[in-house]
């Protein structure tokens, strides 16, 4: 008991204890020496690369981690005493949601602009693409006839009644590949591709991106449809049983004759009252630095949002393919469009 | 009208002024959220209310039911078969059956998929003997309900065994003197006499599924908190949000009427010191052993040793993570932010238990009940609440005196100390109040006839009474402020980490190798607490 306690007024001397530390280093001096990054991704190799940041130019990364929205939420609350310097995603929808509550400012770097294609940015530069990935179809080949598979509109054909494996319509990569269609083909088109995909479900939406491919193995449906990078890691795991779920499955990239596949990123935006404006610039042109936006694809598997980066030998391997160039900004605008459309069509 | 403000001052004292002072500082976030009532709904009710809210709001009852009469009859039975017979490893036993509650929910979640489901361990097992591989679909709402209420019942099992502890000797041998048998005893006294603690722990266990949202949504199960989810972050829409978590506490405040209705006037008080059951502890013989070993068997298997062969079989093919020194920093700070939350929520626990008890107004009555709900809003609608609190105070201050504190609140973890206690005094209160209820007031009013204040017969003979049901009330706040995910998410500051941060942000990108570990750290430390604290006097003498 005696010790419980003791152990308590050591936690609140050591949560006192920070802040004041903090402050007095933080405002005085002139150089700034860190930087605060507010993410959503959590990969070791993120990690890894702000180590790497921190002893090339010795700005400290401190790195909050949590939901996107949570830390919108939390920069809006903050407002002008926010220590948040940038904010990383892992889709584009969210940077602009952040972009038009004027919680961003524009990045002035003619670095990060010569790098990254203007489809991968916000029109004001206050956001950028860090990496893309594309949503894919996978299909077991003994059961499905590839010259069956064109685009995700055809999915919704009667032909894959009951085959087609997919997660929820919480999942955000759902909501972003259902606002590219609601800003291609319209709404209305948008509902009806929607609820032919319902009654062409093997099985009620739940479970990851991974559970579709081991379902796919299970013969519980012989076509899903999901994110490359998870491919990458299923076919790589050290799980046995992982990687032959992974490799038991082949790779389609739809929309080739059309507007290409879509894609998706993991971007970064620079918080609007920034205390450490500049530093924060120097670490999104180092994360969109070529053998940087090497080591992102490589060990994650995505593709580098940078084109002069080398793709890893896995994606290669699924060779080159055509993606939809469709402003990432109109993903955010029409995300809640797309979320409705998936209530009316009983997507759960 | 005079007769009723004469009996004001009559009952008016310092400690009802205490009460209203505990009561309103732990009722901001509450106040901030319930008034979004006011504020009215947002842009897309009528979506919301149309399409899916209905049946979101049927699944979350199916839920609550299924995992409160699930938790029961685990709880409840794992109790009495501890608290009434006697079998070598007991002592083991009482103990490691509180341990499923160490498990976060949505790791359970993911144990049982990765055991059961397509590519899992049972289908490894089925290779290995040569049957032909086939996975159990686990993600459903059945599914859900058995992974949520083996995690969860050992709430009713630490409040019932506190209460199957003190049932006095000498009413067994009463029944027994007059021709009751074992089981008649049970259903016509000791489960009548231990209502007030099963109830208590079934609102804690539907407190907690109502909370739930990383199992549920993996499993592709919508709930209201899914729903209250989906309508902030994909609808954008977090007035309705709000809204909706505003109606879920009502609903709760209903819930808290019914059980007060279900406890009604009855008297739970027994004469006796706590603690004199234990003498009289029998061996159990023939189909009853076989009873006993079900009663604790099935919780131990299913809400241990199955996730915990699970998660040790994920570990097996990390090497890396398995014991690194920046993990042993995350459990540290883990273990003493759990530790602060724990004796918070303690402390203000007893204090609203005695205030409640000592003030004379009826109309402050219901405070202390109050107070006790935020336990039932989802974590980070709490968390927007307490941003949205302490930004008014932040605002005060760079407004009139020019004093940048955003710091002290954003950078510290001040306001997650505060939050937790928020969240988890429910967890503090109701075995304390279950306690309290059992004891009466005769010992305390004796000392007051002996001249004693009312703070030294606390003191002196209350709190001493109390100390099991203390015990039980930290580590329940502790274990539940280690596994607490969306508060800790929003409200921590950048350097503090967390084990179930660790374990969440790789669960949930499927990265479930990774999440192992610090869910495995988590379990280690919760045991050594288990094993290092003594629930009351079962050990003592």
């Amino acid at each position: 008991m005696k010790l419980f306690i003791l152990f308590a007024f050591a936690a609140v001397l050591l949560s006192c204890g920070n802040p004041s530390a903090e402050s007095a280093t933080e405002r005085d001096g002139a150089e700034e020496k860190t930087v605060t990054l507010y993410t959503h991704r959590h990969y070791d190799v993120d990690k890894e690369i702000y180590a790497a940041f921190e002893k090339e130019t010795g700005i400290e990364v401190k790195v909050v981690k949590a939901g996107a929205d949570e830390l919108i939420q939390k920069m809006e609350a903050e407002g002008d005493q926010s220590p948040a310097d940038l904010l990383l995603t892992v889709d584009a929808g969210r940077l602009v949601r952040a972009h038009e509550k004027g919680l961003l400012q524009p990045i002035t770097s003619a670095a990060v602009r010569g790098t990254i294609p203007a489809y991968l940015r916000a029109e004001d530069d206050s956001w950028v693409g860090l990496t893309k990935r594309a949503r894919v179809i996978v299909y077991h080949p003994d059961r499905v006839d590839t010259s069956k598979l064109s685009t995700y509109e055809a999915l919704a054909d009667p032909e894959w009644k009951g085959r087609i494996l997919v997660r929820s319509s919480g999942n955000i990569y759902n909501q972003s590949l259902l606002a590219s269609i609601v800003a291609h083909v319209g709404e209305d088109a948008a509902k009806t591709w929607a609820e032919g995909m319902v009654t062409n479900f093997a099985r009620r939406p739940k479970g990851n991106d991974r559970d579709q491919v081991k379902a796919i193995l299970a013969g519980e449906g012989d076509l899903a449809v999901i994110n490359t990078y998870y491919l990458g890691l299923l076919r790589n795991a050290t799980d046995e049983q992982s990687a032959k779920a992974g490799n038991a499955v082949k790779i389609f990239f739809p929309n080739q004759d059309g507007r290409g596949t879509h894609v998706n990123v993991s971007g970064i935006g620079l918080a609007k009252y920034a205390p450490h404006a500049e530093a924060a610039t120097r670490l999104i042109e180092y994360l969109a630095s070529k053998p940087v936006q090497e080591r992102f694809a490589s060990i994650n598997y995505e593709y580098p949002a940078n084109p002069k980066a080398e793709i890893s030998e896995e994606l290669k391997s699924w060779g080159s393919f055509k993606e939809d160039k469709l402003p990432l900004t109109k993903l955010g605008a029409m995300n809640r469009a797309a979320v409705m459309t998936f209530d009316v069509a009983g997507w759960e | 009208m005079t007769n009723k403000i004469r009996h004001f001052y009559r009952d008016a004292s310092i400690w009802s002024l205490a009460l209203l002072g505990v009561g309103l500082f732990m009722a901001i976030p509450l106040l901030v959220v319930l008034l979004s009532l006011a504020k009215g709904t947002g842009e897309t009710w009528a979506h919301l209310t149309r399409y899916f809210l209905l049946r979101y709001l049927g699944n979350s009852l199916v839920l609550v039911g299924g995992v409160g009469i699930l938790s029961t009859i685990l709880g409840v039975s794992a109790a009495w078969a501890v608290s009434r017979y006697a079998f070598p490893g007991r002592e083991l036993v009482v103990k490691l059956l509180y341990l499923p509650l160490a498990i976060p929910t949505y790791i359970m979640a993911y144990a049982y998929v990765g055991f059961l489901g397509n590519g899992g361990t049972l289908v490894r097992i089925e290779e290995m003997i040569g049957l032909s591989p086939r996975g159990i679909d686990f993600m459903n709402l059945g599914g859900l309900i058995w992974v949520l209420a083996l995690s969860l019942y050992p709430y009713v099992y630490a409040s019932c065994r506190v209460a199957f502890s003190g049932l006095p000797a000498s009413l067994r041998s009463a029944s027994a003197l007059l021709g009751a048998s074992g089981r008649r005893y049970f259903f016509t006294v000791a489960l009548p006499l231990a209502t007030p603690a099963i109830v208590g722990g079934v609102f804690l266990v539907t407190m907690e599924v109502l909370n739930d949202y990383g199992a549920a949504k993996y499993y592709g199960i919508n709930t209201f908190t899914t729903g209250i989810f989906r309508t902030w972050t994909a609808l954008e829409d977090l007035r309705s949000a709000t809204y909706l978590a505003a109606l879920l506490i009502l609903f709760v405040l209903v819930a808290v009427y019914l059980s007060r209705l279900a406890r009604g006037r009855r008297s739970f008080v027994t004469q006796s010191v706590p603690g004199s059951e234990r003498s009289g502890r029998m061996v159990a013989r023939g189909w009853r052993r076989w009873l006993v070993v079900v009663a604790v068997g099935t919780p131990l298997f299913f809400g241990l040793a199955l996730p915990l062969g699970q998660l040790l079989w994920w570990v097996s093919g990390e090497p890396a993570w398995g014991i690194s020194f920046s993990l042993a920093w995350v459990g540290l700070q883990s273990l003493l932010v759990a530790i602060a939350a724990a004796v918070a929520c303690l402390v203000l626990a007893l204090a609203l238990v005695f205030l409640s008890r000592w003030n004379q107004l009826d109309v402050l009555r219901p405070i202390s009940k109050l107070s006790v709900i935020g336990y039932a809003v989802p974590g980070a609608i709490i968390g927007i609440g307490t941003i949205g609190s302490s930004q008014l105070i932040v605002d005060f201050f760079a407004d009139n005196y020019g004093w940048r504190i955003g710091y002290l609140f954003y950078g510290s973890s001040l306001v997650l100390l505060y939050a937790y206690a928020f969240r988890f005094l429910a967890v503090a209160y109701h075995p304390l109040e279950a306690h309290c209820l059992k004891l009466g007031k005769p010992l305390a009013e004796a000392a007051y006839l002996l001249g004693d204040g009312k703070l030294r017969a606390l003191r002196k003979i209350e709190l001493p009474l109390l100390v099991p049901a203390m015990v039980s009330s930290l580590f329940l706040v502790f274990v539940d402020t280690l596994k607490e995910l969306p508060l800790t998410l929003i409200l921590k500051p950048y350097d503090l980490n967390t084990l179930s941060i660790a374990a969440y942000t790789y669960a949930e990108d499927e990265q479930l190798g990774k999440a192992a570990p610090p869910a495995l750290l988590l379990i280690l430390l919760v045991a050594i607490v288990l094993w290092s604290i003594s629930f009351g006097k079962e050990t003592k003498r």
